[in-house]
């Protein structure tokens, strides 16, 4: 009955840390303005081409850096169509999640019968052991549960506390979202507006990368030719950036939440049977009612947000629309 | 400073605009051709077998046809949709979950209303879909107009919510789903009783679907309605200005809610006429209609005629994927995806360079001057705005690297 609450638990954060770097990801490249609906393209084009880079030097943090990079680029390209060539963020954002899917399948299956397995590969699998937290590993039920995972998980969670630190106490950050509430503001008072869109850009969609890139391992790093390892992931993280309100620390907590009810929808059947007179119930609820419920919530969030004229909404003003000095 | 600065241009000419989308569709084409030259395989053979969709010395050719247009039909009425909503800069992202309630929609009624005459049924399925669609529409637009809601986000939630409640009806059986087959073990949709499948006209083999008439005929009303009645006038000036709008004293609330309601309505009917067309329902019947209609009203730049011909063009992509993925295994049609969105990308960037025109920054004060005055001119009297062109060829266009 414990093994099953821990694993629970334990599931939960193995599941969704990918979550987390999706919408870490998603904040940073709001907080600048710009609304990238490209998360899923960029998260599936950083996993494949860190993977194959993890496996071809058989080295898990070449596989990191790759995938950081190879989002990074993608995300310079975004920011080159919106900031540059003053393109619609939303049709650049959703041909990017087209452009980034199609070009997993094409290296997928153009690869075919070469795919390279993880398990010819050890020492790269071997970076994405679980690294035991000394002490608090061993705390009952919780401490397999939660401090007990690859580094990645401990990693995305200190890119979330790292970046709030930024948002809020930092000048830099400060200015970050000055662009992002009012960019002729900011521009008038000399923040070089095109730089810190660029690299802001391109950092979020380096952090999206890195969760692609462990949705993929923690795949085992199959390839499936029908479905991709981000799996609507990218979607779920748009959403999550709404649910916390533009804030990594209220992500970390949102991404557990969105977690938890993801994974009640795969273990509702043996915590049904575990407690049947409490969650019983569990059962009779479809798991596709657990999958629609991160949208549902946040579609629930966004109305009742707008309604509300008494809850300040951290949604940067500007967000969706291209700045161009010459309309003001 | 920067060194280089940015200043729009006045007028581009027909011409220039076929030469510059030309020349970017055929940079997409190029890059599609070295990664199909990187998999080692011959661009030229895989697109001429694209572009011909399978028709070239097949005795069945008649198949490909209807195969085609039943991928041309959800795409064209639902690029069509989106369109009417992007004019007014109300952005559907909503169409896959739009498309999807209304082939629910048509699925009720074609396993319902089993006892009634087969036209009678398809007409009760379209118009089902159109209004259930359609009201979901008004809802979000509704929420838009009285309260501000971001409806990029909240129909990019409905998508997904939509996705998911016809997964849950196509895995779930229970003596209540109507929609699954009652002889199989494994939950699968089940066929509409005949009463429900589209009817069409025969030309020798070959069936004419009603639906892909109908389509045609919506797209022409669409056009017409934008371009020559009051309401599509009123469209296109509410995705301008709504001020301006507001000002002239039309009823934008009112314009939105009624534009909002029949994009809606026409991409549920799209989801209705492939219900039928498919003679089933399926969680990949949509085809990601939704999604690829963004990009074709996109490179359509919103011109009724132009989104006609490229829905037509996209729909030879991803048919001609189909077709040529029998002959070269390690490509699906995932290419077409691929190939799409480089064109969208090529498109957007063609875009820029006759929107915008770089400069160098020294120029910049002349410049703003011959723009204003430009602005002042065309105001005043738009016919004799021979002064800005005239300026425009001594002017030394500067790329960056």
């Amino acid at each position: 009955m414990i093994e099953v609450i821990t694993m629970f638990l334990f599931n939960i954060v193995v599941y969704n840390i990918a979550l987390l770097y999706g919408t870490c990801g998603e904040i940073v490249v709001e907080k600048s303005g710009s609304l990238n609906l490209g998360v899923e393209g960029t998260m599936a084009i950083g996993a494949i081409l860190g993977y194959l880079a993890g496996c071809g030097t058989d080295n898990f943090w070449v596989a990191v850096l790759v995938s950081f990079v190879s989002s990074a680029i993608v995300g310079s390209f975004f920011a080159l169509m919106t900031v540059k060539f003053q393109a619609n963020q939303n049709v650049t954002g959703l041909a990017l999640t087209t452009f980034g899917v199609a070009f997993f399948f094409f290296i997928g299956n153009g690869l075919g019968k070469n795919w390279p397995a993880l398990k010819d590969h050890p020492d790269f699998m071997k970076g994405f052991d679980a690294v035991e937290i000394p002490g608090l590993s061993k705390i009952p039920v919780i401490g397999k549960a939660l401090f007990s995972h690859n580094i990645l998980i401990y990693l995305g969670i200190i890119i979330a506390v790292v970046l709030w630190f930024y948002f809020e106490k930092t000048r830099v950050g400060l200015r970050l979202r000055a662009i992002g509430e009012n960019p002729a503001a900011a521009d008038a008072l000399g923040v070089d507006i095109k730089r810190y869109k660029y690299l802001h850009i391109m950092l979020g969609s380096g952090i999206m990368g890195i969760g692609g890139l462990y949705m993929g391992m923690n795949l085992g790093g199959a390839f499936e030719g029908s479905n991709c390892w981000i799996n609507g992931y990218g979607w779920i993280a748009v959403a999550l950036v709404i649910f916390s309100n533009w804030s990594t620390a209220h992500a970390i907590v949102g991404a557990f939440l969105f977690g938890f009810f993801n994974t009640l929808g795969v273990y509702r059947g043996p915590l049904a049977s575990i407690f049947p007179n409490a969650l019983g119930g569990l059962k009779l609820i479809p798991s596709h009612f657990f999958s629609a419920l991160p949208f549902i919530i946040t579609l629930l969030v966004l109305i009742i947000d707008s309604i509300r004229t008494d809850v300040r909404s951290n949604e940067p003003e500007s967000i969706g629309r291209n700045y161009y000095r010459e309309d003001r | 400073m920067n060194k280089v600065h940015l200043v729009r241009r006045t007028n581009v000419s027909f011409g220039r605009k076929c030469i510059a989308y030309t020349g970017g569709l055929l940079v997409a084409l190029f890059i599609g051709g070295i990664l199909l030259a990187v998999l080692g395989i011959n661009p030229i053979d895989y697109y001429r077998d694209m572009m011909t969709i399978g028709l070239i010395g097949n005795k069945f050719a008649y198949k490909s046809i209807e195969g085609f247009f039943k991928i041309l039909v959800p795409l064209l009425l639902t690029s069509i949709a989106l369109t009417l909503s992007f004019k007014m800069r109300f952005w559907n992202i909503g169409g896959e979950g739009q498309f999807i309630v209304g082939s629910i929609m048509a699925a009720i009624v074609a396993h319902k209303c089993t006892g009634l005459p087969t036209q009678v049924v398809v007409l009760l399925m379209c118009i089902t879909a159109m209004l259930v669609s359609g009201a979901m529409g008004l809802g979000i637009a509704a929420l838009k107009v009285r309260h501000g809601t971001n409806e990029t986000l909240v129909t990019l939630m409905t998508n997904y919510i939509a996705l998911y409640l016809i997964k849950f009806l196509g895995e779930t059986q229970g003596s209540w789903n109507f929609f699954l087959r009652t002889d199989s073990e494994r939950p699968v949709f089940a066929k509409f009783p005949e009463t429900a499948w589209m009817g069409g006209i025969k030309i020798g083999n070959f069936t004419l679907l009603y639906s892909v008439i109908i389509t045609v005929l919506i797209a022409v009303g669409i056009f017409i309605y934008l371009k020559y009645t009051k309401q599509g006038y009123e469209i296109s000036v509410v995705g301008d200005s709504p001020d301006t709008a507001r000002y002239a004293g039309m009823k934008v609330k009112k314009i939105v809610l009624r534009t909002m309601f029949i994009s809606a309505a026409l991409i549920g009917l799209s989801g209705a006429f492939a219900a039928s067309a498919a003679q089933t329902v399926s969680s990949s019947l949509s085809n990601n209609v939704g999604w690829t209609g963004i990009i074709v009203a996109w490179l359509g730049q919103l011109s009724v005629p132009w989104v006609i011909l490229i829905s037509f063009l996209i729909s030879v992509l991803q048919y001609g994927s189909q077709a040529a993925s029998t002959v070269y295994s390690s490509i699906d049609t995932n290419f077409a995806d691929l190939l799409q969105s480089l064109i969208l990308f090529q498109m957007l960037i063609v875009n820029f360079f006759l929107t915008f025109k770089i400069v160098r920054s020294k120029e910049v004060v002349e410049n703003n001057v011959v723009t204003v005055a430009s602005e002042i001119s065309d105001k005043a009297a738009p016919v004799e705005n021979s002064n800005p062109t005239s300026v425009d060829e001594n002017e030394n266009p500067l790329k960056e690297a």
